[in-house]
This record gives C-alpha cells, structure tokens and sequence, in this order.
C-alpha cells in the first residue's frame, strides 16, 4: 500500500483563510461605494498599523490539527480592562479609539533607542508574517488564533541590547482622555508586562499587529500587542508604546493587583493551580459543543514545550508562577 | 400606589417575576445572538443564574427590615407575603448555579465529577459557594410547615438567622468570582446591609414611633 506523507508546507483546504475572513469589511465596502475614500484611505483611517500586509502564511507555525476560534469571538470576547471588565465592553468601548498615527518607543540599555512609527517599524522587520497559535488565559478557557505580525526577537536585534539588559519590559499606552477604563482604579496603570530576554528572543515571541491577515482590531490590543503562546492570555500586553530593555525584573500588572495569584512567569501549567480555580482542563471558545460548550485537558506550556521547555530548567515552576 | 400593592400581593405576579430572570439568557444566545456570550454561552448561563441567587437571596432578607421600618407601608406588607417562595426561589437559582458549574466544569462526562466536587472543596472560593447553597438547602427544607412544628417557632427562627450568614457568604463568593472587584456586589448588597442598620437602630433612634411589635413568626 502507499501512503504518502504530506510535506509540511502542505496544508490541508481546512486550513485556507475563509472568503469572508479576508474578504473587505462591510464597513469599508459601504465607504468605498460611497466613494467618499479608495480602500486605502479607508484602511489607513481606521487602523495604525496597516503595513505588510496581505500577509504571507508561515507554514512552520501552522499546525493543521489547530482549528482557529471563528473571528466574531476572537473580537468579541475580550479582556482589555482599559475599556471595562467584561468581556463584551471592549468591542463597542475601543469602537471609536484612534490609534493612528502611533510611534513606538525603543529604550533603556540598547545601543539603538529610537522612536519610530508603526508601520515603519514594521517594515523595518520584514513585514508581517501569519501564524496560528493556541491562546490560554488563566481564567481557563482558550482560543486558536491566525496572528499576523513579527517575531519580538527581531524588536530585540533592532535595540541592540547591552550586556546589562536581563529583561524586556513593555508598556501599553497611557491614555486616560480617551480610554474610560484609565480613568478607574481597577488596574494600576498604564498596564505594564515583562518577559527575560532569552524569553523575548525565543522564537515563539510575538509581536501581533494583525489576526486572520487583517489589521488588529483595536478591542484586540491596536496596533501592536504581545503574543507569547506558551503563557497565560495576561501577559500579551496590549497596544504597546514602549518597549524598553532593563536590567531588574519589572513588576507586571497583575502581579502587583494580586502576587498570590499572578506571578511574573505566568507559564501555562496543568499542574499548578490558581488559588480560585484549577488550571488542568480549558473551555474552548467558540467550540462544537453548542450551548453546552467543550472542554480539552490543558498541555503543559500550552502544547508549546518542546520549543520554551528549555528555557525554565532548575527553575520551580510552582513557586515561580 | 395601590394599584402597585394589587400586583405585589398576586401570587401570579410573584411567580412571573421569579421565572423571567431565569429565561434571561434565552434572548442573546437565541434571538440577539450576541457574538461574546455565543463565545461561551453556559458561562453566561453560570454567572447569570449565580447573578440571580445573590439578587433574590437580598431582596428576601430586605423584605423584614422593610416591614418593621415602614409599617403602614401596603407594598413592603404585600412583599412579606412570598417571603418563603422568594427564599424557596434564591435557593432553586443557587441550585441551577451548581448545576450550571457542573455542566460547565465537565459536561456530559460524569467521570469528572468527583474532580469538580473536590476541587470544590479545596478552593475556599468555591467551598464557600458550597457552603452558601447548603445553607439554602437546610433552609427551604424547613420552610415546610410540618418543620415549623416540628422544631418549635423559637428554635426554627434561631435556625432560620442563618440566611444572613449565607447573604455574607454569597456576596463573598461573588466579589471573588471575577479577577476584579465586581460593583454589582455593592449595589446587591450594600442596601440590605443598610436596611438592616436602620432595623436595628430604630428604637434608639429620637423620632422613632414605639417599638414594633415582636414580628409573627410567619406572614400570613
């Protein structure tokens, strides 16, 4: 009997970007008819970060067995706190947030600070490549997402980090005026999050400035927001202004809203629970299951460990959490 | 006003407003289609059964304080009235809640259960919700007549005061069932703790009327 085995780059028609993923916006098709603005200008006044795309699909990220979260959940299930804390309030809250134009601050202990918009940042790493990931988030429940954008390892290159820097810290945009959730408590902001440095270089390291080969939505974290797949969903910063090389271990925001519960690591793990709730299974949202739903068994480093297993060896991974 | 206390006293009314908040979650998963709450529709359905249990677990406690600080008031005298069958009600939505949870944690897979229940036990956010449906449990058992007699009326009021303990338990377990302090705790819970201040401090207080009668033991 033969059987031929598939080539990695060859992916099955399930794994095919739907029409209706790809295709324009009812929005920006209603525009263009009116013929108030060409596609472009439409494109370029309702996000930042419109460059490279389309986008080119990197088959080495594209596991045919992960079947992406439909988009209308990916974008209306949402924890961004800056614009209210259920999920449902950042798709209408972030509706009208203007995120462009947007500059991007690179320093602290890097050869090469600088201030640069987004779209040239982008293009300065090659453009924006597609890959579809598994996203955990610590309240137990996961998605799959086609994220398009560059790997963080390549921000790190362009900052030329001294020997001092241990740790990249991010920090999202502080914007009380525009964004209602900054101007309460609920958080300490602006939101900050950090990874090690051989973390932020770890090719799995994301910077997503774009889901389903389209620009991000802003509900989503516009126009630029971390991805780190194999921890929890908290620590992909949104809609980042500053990336900045430091020596110490910044304090990430919701480890100093609740240590006990949030550490800086935030890896995903069956086996170490949160105080409230059990880490070992997820609900799949947007699953088959109906109303009812379905739930899979959590994978140790979000199914991730063969590339970051390494990276955490001799570290206790119950206490540092 | 009158026409309000009408309504309030009809048994229909009492029951239609206890059901209806139960059907809620019908109308964005099957007419709206509202794209978050399709995301994970029995979540929904959990936090808002559990939502529910809280709301009317408040209103019923609110319902004595009501009577005794506003005697001659006919709206606070008709709500006395479907005391038992708002307290029966909280329990049947703590109830659904649970059941919710169980659903929610392992769905048709009976062979999860025992890990949820011991799960249940270990966290003490979810032991205390555990705790609170028992209470409930205990107490819309015994709000049969026949455990009315069987306990005596003092021993049965004693056994009954263990509603305030599950209002304290259910609005803990409510603040800590998000990742953020949830408002919603405060304007459940807040006014009944209030109401209860002011039952409590009416004799003391100067323009207050002689002391209200000792409450009967059950509304007629």
């Amino acid at each position: 009997m033969l059987i031929r085995s598939p080539k990695d780059w060859e992916l099955p028609d399930s794994a095919a970007t739907a029409e209706k993923f790809y295709r324009l916006s009812r929005r920006r098709d209603f525009l263009k008819t009116l013929g108030v603005a060409g596609a472009a200008l439409a494109t370029r006044s309702l996000f930042a970060a419109t460059a490279g795309f389309p986008t080119k699909v990197n088959a080495a990220y594209r596991d045919p067995a992960l079947k992406p979260t439909p988009y209308d959940a990916v974008t209306s299930y949402n924890n961004f706190y800056e614009f209210g804390t259920d999920k449902s309030d950042p798709k209408p809250n972030a509706a009208v947030w203007k995120t462009d134009p947007w500059t991007v601050e690179i320093a602290g202990l890097c050869g090469a600070p600088q201030k640069i918009d987004v779209n040239d940042l982008v293009a300065k790493m090659g453009g924006v490549e597609q890959r579809v990931y598994r996203h955990r988030c610590v309240e137990a429940w996961s998605m799959v997402i086609p994220w398009d954008g560059f790997p963080l390892a390549k921000l790190v290159a362009l900052a030329q980090p001294k020997a001092e820097a241990k740790y990249l810290k991010m920090t999202t945009v502080l914007d009380p005026k525009n964004i209602a959730g900054q101007r309460e408590g609920t958080l300490e902001w602006p939101y900050v999050e950090g990874l090690r440095l051989d973390e932020a270089t770890n090719e799995l390291a994301f910077i997503a400035t774009g889901i389903y080969g389209r620009p991000i939505p802003n509900q989503n974290g516009a126009p630029l927001r971390l991805v780190t797949p194999w921890k929890y969903g908290f620590k992909g910063v949104k809609s980042i202004v500053k990336f900045e090389l430091v020596a110490k271990q910044p304090r990430n925001t919701w480890n100093v809203m609740a240590p006990d519960e949030y550490g800086f690591y935030a890896n995903v793990n069956p086996k170490v629970d949160h105080p409230r709730w059990s880490q070992a299974s997820e609900r799949v949202i947007g699953g088959d299951g109906g109303v009812f739903g379905s739930r899979q068994r959590t994978l140790m480093f979000n199914g991730y460990e063969k590339q970051v297993a390494a990276l955490y060896t001799g570290l206790n991974l119950e206490k540092n959490y | 006003m009158a026409l309000l206390e009408k309504l309030l006293r009809a048994k229909a009314v009492a029951w239609t407003l206890l059901v209806l908040p139960g059907l809620w979650p019908l109308w964005p998963i099957f007419v709206t289609h509202n794209p978050s709450v399709l995301a994970d529709p029995l979540k929904f359905v959990l936090h808002h059964l559990g939502f529910v249990a809280c709301v009317l677990l408040a209103t019923v406690l609110a319902f004595t304080p009501l009577r005794v600080l506003f005697p001659k008031w006919g709206v606070a005298l008709a709500l006395n009235r479907h005391r038992r069958l708002v307290g029966v009600s909280a329990f049947a939505y703590a109830g659904l809640h649970f059941t919710t949870h169980l659903l929610y944690e392992g769905g048709a897979d009976l062979s999860a259960l025992p890990k949820i229940l011991q799960t249940a036990v270990e966290k003490p956010f979810q032991l205390v919700g555990l705790v609170t449906l028992t209470i409930l449990l205990v107490l819309a058992l015994t709000s049969l007549h026949v455990f009315v007699r069987w306990l005596g009326a003092k021993r049965w009021k004693n056994l009954h005061r263990l509603a305030y303990v599950a209002a304290a338990l259910a609005a803990y377990h409510q603040a800590a069932a998000r990742k953020v302090f949830p408002p919603q705790v405060l304007w459940i819970f807040v006014p009944l703790a209030l109401l209860e201040l002011l039952r409590i401090a009416k004799p003391f207080l100067p323009a207050s009327s002689p002391p209200p009668k000792p409450t009967p033991l059950r509304p007629s």
